[in-house]
């Protein structure tokens, strides 16, 4: 069995103001992992540890207790940093390059060989439609533009795992759909995305597993499957429905809404069967009968906003 | 590899900063108008009065190079910890330590960039000293060797001292402190002008710590006629610089170490 991308083990993080002697914990006994070859979504209100947890990951700050695995090493190995492209929230630059020699520098810290820079940096700038700005100064770029550099560098060094903290920032809706294209991309090509963003439709898109933190506390963490699951409801398209049969549906509970090409019959799982066969009965043409999916932000903002409720997925 | 990409990245970085571009430009200018009474020395001077005027030039001389010597130092401080806080400032440093560069390495780049930079500097200093006296119609007769080596040596001490501190403290505080640090050693530094008011046990045990930085001042070798130039042994200029750089280099290895623990986010 392959060993995980990414492990975290009861991590827990605890900042100290020196001066005050406050201890703010920013995560507290956090666990999860992240299989190689998945894209991962780790979504959470703002300061819910998100950006600590990445800071973790990288080896940015120190765990205080618990332990952290990042492709089999500790969190700022060398080796593991060899083999991971990260992209960090509002990617920052220095403001006086431009674009090649931004990733140029970026190749020789990687230890990319030059030769193989100067072929490379022209196709990663061409990729994230960059190509014809070379001769721009990134201070000059747009928030946009800068992002998409952003990406290019974290692509720089062919990695294994790619961590993104709010990959489609600053973007269009065009440039969100590219970074899309581009993550499914990797995916395919069989590298392990960590990534975090509000911007959840997105997330169900392209996410095999998501986990969700709140308030340094990790609440829910499964696959997109098991935490949306078939749904408790259905919907039911018939051609017409009498009113008599509507004021039916609705005292029992079902839900009626009359739209250009139908009607549409929302209700439980449970009577969908009942439902159709007394449709059928009173004439009217079923067009389709289809689970109702739970969409992502239903389910974030339920157990971020009303508290953790069992929903599917592995509830901590 | 990693770490002369770092310290030519850095070195690159302080030839645009525009704060320092500025502060350059206007320290250039002042050096001009101290210049300028040189000039009028060189022409009041006749056979009768020349000894005079030659002292006096030597005098001169040995302000400016005072004033340029020090504010190298100025910069030594304020570069190392800019050089270091900047990159936390901005969160350039997030992506730099996403790759696989070690922390020591990082800070070690960062050093060599500001010794670059004091390199330049020195250099200027160098052909100054010079040009000032060339303008003062004198020569100097100093080994051109300890005028460059022994003020980077003490830059170096200045610049790691910085680095420490820009580990844990905001840059205008490491760069303070660092100033705090090298105007005492001056005062604390058995001479006429130094410190009488402290008991000497405490003079003496606060100067043991603080860098003597006054043994490594090239003012000690600044000379302008033949007369006057000061002999060392190549033993006693070995055993200073080993003392400076070893300074140097115990406050670099602390800083290292303090960069190593500390977190790294955007400040």
């Amino acid at each position: 069995m392959t060993a995980p991308a990414i492990e975290f083990r009861e991590v827990t993080k605890v900042y100290k103001k020196r001066l005050l002697g406050q201890e703010i914990a920013a995560l507290t006994n956090v666990s999860f992992e992240v299989a190689q070859g998945e894209v991962c979504a780790f979504l959470g209100p703002n300061g819910a540890g998100k950006t600590t947890s990445i800071g973790l990951l990288m080896g940015f700050h120190y765990a205080d207790y618990g332990e952290i695995r990042v492709l089999g090493e500790i969190p700022g190995d060398v080796r593991a940093k060899q083999k991971i492209g990260f992209l960090p929230e509002n990617f920052a630059f220095y403001k006086y390059m431009k674009a090649p020699a931004l990733l140029k520098f970026h190749a020789q810290l990687a230890g990319v060989p030059a030769e193989q820079a100067s072929k490379l940096i022209p196709d990663l700038l061409y990729k994230v439609k960059l190509n014809g700005y070379e001769g721009l100064k990134i201070s000059k770029y747009s928030r946009g533009m800068v992002q998409r550099l952003g990406i290019a560098q974290a692509l720089l060094s062919d990695p294994q795992l790619i961590v993104l903290d709010e990959p489609t920032s600053g973007l269009d809706p065009a440039g969100r759909k590219e970074v899309r294209d581009t993550i499914l991309a990797l995916k395919a090509a069989g590298k392990t995305i960590f990534l975090s963003s509000h911007i959840l439709s997105e997330v169900e898109q392209i996410c095999d597993r998501v986990i969700i933190v709140d308030r340094g506390r990790m609440v829910r963490s499964g696959t997109l499957e098991e935490m949306l699951g078939p749904g408790d409801r259905v919907e039911i398209v018939v051609d017409q429905l009498s009113e008599e049969m509507e004021r039916g549906f609705v005292e029992s509970g079902a839900t009626v809404e009359r739209k250009e090409h139908g009607v549409h019959i929302a209700a439980p799982t449970g009577r969908k069967r009942e439902l159709a066969e007394m449709l059928w009965a009173a004439g009217c043409d079923v067009v389709s009968i289809v689970p109702i999916r739970n969409s992502l932000e239903e389910l974030f903002l339920k157990v971020v906003g009303d508290g953790a409720k069992p929903f599917g997925g592995t509830p901590s | 590899m990693k770490i002369l990409a770092i310290a030519l990245n850095t070195f690159g970085s302080f030839l645009r900063n525009k704060l320092m571009i500025l502060c350059l430009s206007l320290f250039v200018c002042v050096v001009l108008l101290m210049m300028t009474p040189l000039a009028g020395m060189k022409m009041i001077a006749t056979p009768e009065n020349a000894q005079e005027v030659q002292q006096t030039v030597m005098q001169y001389i040995g302000v400016i190079a005072m004033f340029v010597s020090g504010a190298g130092s100025l910069l030594a401080a304020w570069a190392a910890a800019d050089a270091v806080y900047g990159e936390m400032k901005s969160g350039t440093v997030l992506a730099v330590m996403a790759r696989p560069v070690q922390r020591w390495e990082f800070l070690l780049g960062k050093y060599l960039g500001v010794q670059l930079l004091m390199l330049v500097y020195v250099l200027m200093m160098f052909l100054l000293s010079y040009l000032l006296a060339w303008i003062g119609g004198e020569k100097i007769q100093s080994t051109p060797w300890v005028l460059i080596v022994y003020p980077l040596v003490r830059w170096s001490i200045y610049s790691a001292i910085a680095m420490l501190l820009v580990t844990v403290f905001h840059s205008i505080v490491a760069f303070g402190i660092t100033m705090v640090i090298s105007v005492l050693a001056l005062m604390l530094a058995p001479s006429d002008r130094g410190v009488h008011w402290l008991p000497e046990w405490t003079r003496a045990a606060i100067y043991a710590v603080l860098p003597s930085t006054g043994l490594l001042s090239e003012d000690r070798f600044f000379t302008i006629t033949q007369a006057s130039l000061k002999q060392l042994t190549w033993s006693a200029h070995l055993t200073t610089l080993a003392y400076g750089l070893d300074y140097a280099l115990v406050f670099l290895l602390l800083a290292m170490w303090s960069f190593h623990y500390r977190g790294l986010s955007r400040d």
